[in-house]
């Protein structure tokens, strides 16, 4: 009989990945280095004065969840497949239950993508001149953003690395599962930009927080199916 | 934990058009250890990972029973340790911290002494036992694979080619692991060494 608890099995999952992820630096620097690269190409090409006044506040919400997006994706999605690699998977699946390797597979990419957030941002918020009259009100659709984003790439990386490892296959995936929820998060930072009020992002982020939930919601029973089979 | 017993009838595994097991059946007891032998590619391996439950047969069935009766599928895993050429540990983690890890996950509430004290049993010297895997040679890395899979002192025991990279003392070293959980565990041993192969109380000799 196991004598552990799920929470602590899950943080044992994280702790390994956050340890591997620290001494390898794979994940980071993918994520980083494509965050900041893309940042960089899009503010040296339009920077702040660049686009009509009119037109600011849709394009430079699209542009920051482009450039989240994509950064995050280039680390995201590799969570499950470096376990198929590295031959470890098969000691996981027989060590650690479904749940919990879902658990800490999650939040390791949560505290990437935070981390991505927290770094990439401010940054694009400078150099871009965004000004976001509701900070509180973005900062509250970042980080549901980041749960449901968080969701959507774990399980979709999981059922992949069971088909090879395919990254064609993540993004054909992920197509129907994230374009939804980038279009609610556009939405609501350019009512964040534009209003001080929460109350002006509540439609967009009851659409994140339903998706976001959702999309857990059917990773807690179809994970162990993936995992197993 | 309770003894078990592992019970499979008429295994029989195909990859698409190639049959790799055709009605394979046998049982693994406390007590026992069954050989599983046979030319490359025969399906040792995957007999293994079917008793395991890391594969489905195409036909046949694998029953594991304690003295309750019958055990679902999700609870073998909690019973069983497994070594294979495919199974590998965290390279980025050093042999301790992959055994910190395991232990863990298996609820396991073991001092670091006792962790070091498992490794220093399959012959991983304490100043070796911080350094990270990924540092290691084969014959190292095969010793915290063999390590993980004994940690939980399992009643069922899967080898795949347990001295595969392993010099003479490493084969000694495994042989006295077989013989310790012989008592206590049903053991199963994939292999083609003729060392190994006497180590059978019961065999599978699978053809191609």
């Amino acid at each position: 009989m196991r004598a552990s608890t799920l929470l602590s099995e899950s943080l044992a999952v994280l702790g390994k990945e956050l340890t591997a992820e620290l001494r390898s630096r794979v994940a980071l620097n993918a994520v980083g280095l494509f965050g900041l690269t893309t940042l960089i190409a899009v503010a040296y090409q339009i920077g702040p004065y660049r686009i009509q006044e009119q037109d600011r506040p849709h394009l430079l919400a699209a542009l920051l969840w482009v450039i989240l997006f994509f950064a995050a994706t280039s680390g995201l999605s590799r969570v499950f497949v470096k376990e198929e690699d590295a031959h470890t998977a098969k000691t996981l699946r027989l060590a650690a239950r479904p749940l919990a390797v879902l658990a800490g597979k999650f939040l390791f990419n949560l505290i990437l993508l935070a981390s991505l957030y927290a770094f990439i941002v401010p940054l694009y918020c400078a150099l871009m001149g965004y000004s976001v009259r509701g900070v509180p009100s973005l900062v509250l659709l970042l980080a549901c953003g980041a749960v449901a984003l968080s969701a959507t790439s774990t399980i979709v990386a999981a059922i992949i690395s069971r088909a090879s490892g395919s990254t064609t296959l993540f993004a054909i995936l992920s197509v129907p599962l994230v374009l939804p929820l980038l279009v609610m998060l556009i939405q609501g930072t350019r009512a964040a930009a534009g209003s001080a009020a929460v109350a002006a992002v509540l439609p967009a982020l009851q659409g994140v927080v339903s998706l976001g939930g959702a999309t857990l919601l059917i990773s807690v029973y179809l994970f162990p199916v993936v995992w197993h089979d | 934990m309770s003894a078990v017993s592992v019970e499979f009838q008429g295994v029989s595994k195909r990859f698409g058009n190639r049959s790799v097991l055709v009605a394979v059946s046998g049982t693994l007891r406390q007590g026992q250890v069954l050989v599983v032998a046979g030319p490359n590619g025969a399906g040792k391996s995957t007999l293994l990972n079917i008793l395991a439950g890391l594969l489905r047969p195409s036909r046949g069935e694998v029953v594991y029973r304690d003295d309750d009766g019958p055990l679902p599928r999700p609870r073998w895993f909690e019973r069983l340790g497994m070594a294979a050429p495919d199974m590998s540990v965290y390279e980025e983690l050093s042999a301790l911290e992959n055994l910190r890890f395991f232990a863990r996950l298996r609820g396991l509430h073991l001092e670091d002494a006792a962790l070091r004290g498992v490794l220093e049993g399959l012959g991983l010297a304490p100043r070796e036992q911080t350094r990270l895997v990924g540092t290691y040679s084969s014959g190292m890395k095969q010793r915290v694979k063999l390590a993980q899979a004994v940690l939980h002192d399992p009643p069922v025991l899967l080898l795949d080619e347990p001295s595969s990279n392993l010099d003479e003392t490493g084969h000694e070293v495994v042989a006295g692991l077989v013989a310790r959980f012989r008592e206590r565990a049903a053991v199963a041993v994939a292999t083609n060494d003729p060392r190994e192969r006497a180590w059978a109380d019961a065999r599978i000799d699978l053809a191609l």
